[in-house]
């Protein structure tokens, strides 16, 4: 028997359904990463923060290096920025908790995730992470100015310009623009104690244990933040105070992204369920349509008024 | 060729048979010229904003990026303008026949609701020129809900709302000249022919970006209180936004039936309150379910805006839905109305909270809205309500029984006798016309 159109038009969608459920269902197999894989040539930061004296050379080095004028908003005079803003891409900040125990410096810049949430939420891909060097850049021409990254941000790093007709999003780049001339990012080269330092993200890691094993109690948990940090980030904290007071959440092992949009991504992968879910409500629709219209046009017959559909 | 004359009944049916204009009161009063001012108003105040830059003039802050621009006018109150998904799938998918008295209501509101809170989403973004990113799909960052609700919502109220909503506007142009009447025929027919694909697109297109829209808040993790940060957000935005649209539609129309002095048909209000009722309650008992089980419900009795913010919406929804659910019983459209009110106004706190009332991105954030922010944001509503009054006087969206129509074309008939040769009703009274063809009188 042959088969007609109206068949095999029915079959596939048919057989579209099971196929968009194990679609939907395996996506997560597919993706179940025990790790995040690092980039090749992943670079980073290694603050530590029992070493750095709060000298805020980092912060005139950074507004240097990216050529962006001092913030001098604060008190008119100095370059003394109290936060991250959208001039400001690296900040020295202190805890200093009322009770007199232990305080902190902490600077405050971009974490480059191993797994961005912002680069995630980024409608179309103005926040991109670099697949060699893992930095994550912000590109003017494709940045619809959304600012749905300083909501996504759980470091809350990138920063809007609001004023002004033609706004930017300001956020630490890792000074790409001076890695590729083979010069360090301006934060490191001038940081006095060494408290920061750059280099690829292993070797910092490494470099970040050895010094947890050489100081014993000396570090909170005798753990490195942004190891496995939401996932992992290239900028990696060492602290005597716990991390949160620093303004860094214990987020857990898995990224931000990874954990909350797990149903999103699987609904959507390759639009398999949205597809299917179409084409069975063009069929019942089809249907409604041809019993509605039937009966709008029998009214008309009765009424003598024109058929409203 | 003559037609049956339909009798004149002693009783008027109240029965919503045919989709009447509201005719007998001026598009132009004192009413819409306020409307008109507030929209002129925000247009300028939208030329200051795109010179001067997003800080000037509101009160959003890096703390708090998002205002009330898209926190209100595009999540809030396109989910009350989802009446053309939710009573659509009501009427066209699960055929309750009654709803499509409904439907061109529920179309006009959606796509009101829509283009206003779009052309705001425009004004809100910062670099407004790089959305044309947008026509490229390999561009996009398909696994961003941000990116799913801006593109789909555009090409939704682009395509399939905008498509939905030419009939009224063909049928005014069939009345209008009759020698236009081949032409619209022809464009009627040709629609037909796509409105399967049309209507199911209109459904699924906003079940994607209404459930998306409560996706963005989930990558705001912590920052969300944990009373509304639920990985359930997705379903529970839009599950409000089904029960707040039906809201919407059916309270509108009751409301215009009570300012227009028309006849409500209690049939399909039951029909539609019952439907609501049992939304909020299944919506109800999920956001209560998803609480107990996450171990969040400890934090609703804390002595903090939070907790109170919360019970108040659930307190609204819950009383709204009660009030539905009896009425639909008892007939009386008074409970009705106030139910619809109470539990909108209980979803459009629930739409509102995640990203304002109960997002805490640091313990210091303030938000309050600018003077102007608050001003363009009524303007860009000021111009769905005054869009809204044109149509419903000009086309026939508002559901009457069959006798408006003969009264209207009566009106016409001896009020404005000119329209016999310029207007609307040229072939129309008491229908004897109606279905002769063009030429032929």
């Amino acid at each position: 028997m042959a088969i007609t159109r109206r068949q095999l038009f029915s079959g596939m969608a048919k057989a579209g359904v099971p196929a968009a459920i194990a679609v939907t269902v395996g996506t997560d197999v597919l993706q179940a990463n025990e790790k995040l894989p690092v980039p090749s040539a992943a670079v980073g930061l290694l603050y530590d923060a029992t070493i750095c004296i709060g000298c805020k050379a980092c912060v005139a080095a950074c507004a240097e290096a990216n050529d962006t004028a001092p913030d001098t908003r604060g008190d008119g005079l100095h370059q003394a920025p109290s936060d991250l803003n959208d001039l400001t891409r690296n900040v020295i900040k202190l805890y200093k908790p009322e009770d007199g125990s232990a305080f902190s410096y902490v600077k405050r810049q971009c974490m480059h995730c191993l797994d961005p949430a912002c680069a995630a939420g980024c409608p179309f891909q103005a926040l991109h992470k670099d697949p060699e060097t893992g930095i994550v850049s912000w590109t003017a021409e494709k940045c619809i100015g959304c600012r749905y990254c300083t909501i996504t941000c759980p470091y809350h790093i990138p920063r809007f310009q609001w004023a002004g007709f033609n706004p930017r999003v300001t956020k630490c780049e890792l000074c790409s623009q001076r890695l590729e001339k083979g010069l360090k990012p301006g934060c490191t080269s001038v940081c006095p104690t060494g408290a920061v330092m750059f280099g690829p993200r292993s070797v910092l890691l490494l470099d970040a244990k050895e010094r947890i094993k050489n100081n014993p109690g000396r570090y909170y948990e005798d753990r490195v933040y942004g190891e496995t940090d939401n996932g992992g980030t290239q900028a990696l904290y060492l602290s005597r105070v716990p991390f949160e007071k620093l303004g860094l959440p214990e987020l857990g092992p898995e990224s931000v992204p990874a954990k909350t949009l797990r149903w999103q991504r699987r609904f959507y992968q390759y639009f398999a369920l949205p597809a299917v879910l179409y084409a069975g409500l063009v069929q019942v629709i089809r249907k409604s349509l041809k019993g509605h219209e039937d009966e709008a046009h029998e009214r008309e017959r009765e009424t003598g008024l024109r058929a409203q559909l | 060729m003559s037609t049956a004359i339909t009798p004149i009944q002693s009783a008027p049916s109240k029965r919503w048979e045919r989709n009447v204009p509201v005719y007998g009161f001026p598009v132009v009063n004192g009413f819409f010229l306020g409307l008109v001012a507030l929209v002129l108003l925000a247009f300028i105040l939208t030329g200051y904003r795109e010179l001067a830059g997003l800080g000037p003039v509101s009160g959003m802050n890096d703390a708090f990026g998002w205002g009330i621009w898209k926190t209100f006018n595009v999540m809030v109150l396109t989910a009350l303008g989802s009446g053309a998904f939710a009573v659509g799938i009501a009427a066209w998918v699960f055929r309750r026949k009654r709803m499509h008295s409904l439907m061109r209501m529920a179309l006009l509101t959606s796509f009101l609701a829509y283009a206003c809170g779009l052309l705001l989403l425009g004004i809100d973004a910062g670099r407004p020129w790089n959305f044309y990113w947008m026509v490229f799909p390999w561009k996009w960052n398909m696994h961003s809900p941000l990116a799913e609700v801006a593109i789909c919502m555009s090409i939704y109220a682009m395509i399939p709302l905008a498509v939905e909503n030419l009939p009224p506007l063909l049928e005014r142009l069939w009345y209008f000249d009759s020698r236009l009447r081949p032409g619209v025929e022809s464009i009627e027919k040709r629609l037909h022919y796509f409105f399967p694909w049309i209507i199911a697109a209109a459904y699924l297109l906003p079940g994607m970006h209404q459930s998306s829209l409560g996706a963005l808040m989930l990558l705001a993790g912590e920052r969300v209180h944990p009373l509304w940060q639920t990985p359930w957000l997705p379903l529970l935005y839009l599950g409000a936004a089904s029960f707040m649209s039906f809201g919407c539609v059916a309270g509108t129309t009751m409301l215009c039936c009570l300012v227009w002095k028309r006849a409500m048909d209690m049939d399909v209000l039951e029909e539609a309150a019952r439907i609501t009722a049992w939304l909020i309650f299944g919506w109800l008992s999920l956001r209560l379910l998803d609480i107990l089980f996450r171990g969040a419900l400890g934090t609703a009795f804390h002595v903090d805006r939070f907790a109170g913010v919360f019970w108040l919406e659930m307190l609204l929804i819950a009383i709204g839905g009660w009030l539905l659910y009896q009425s639909s019983k008892s007939h009386n459209p008074q409970p009705m109305f106030i139910g619809y009110i109470l539990s909108s106004a209980g979803g459009m706190i629930y739409r509102f909270s995640p990203t304002t009332l109960a997002f805490r991105p640091n313990p210091q954030a303030l938000y309050f809205p600018a003077t102007i922010e608050i001003l363009v944001s009524l303007g860009f509503i000021s111009l769905g309500v005054a869009g809204f009054l044109v149509a419903v006087k000009r086309l026939a969206i508002l559901p009457a029984p069959l006798s408006e129509w003969h009264d209207m074309a009566a009106y016409f008939r001896f009020r404005r006798p000119y329209i016999r040769w310029t207007g609307y009703f040229k072939y129309g009274y008491y229908g004897e016309n109606e279905t002769e063809t063009p030429g032929g009188d």
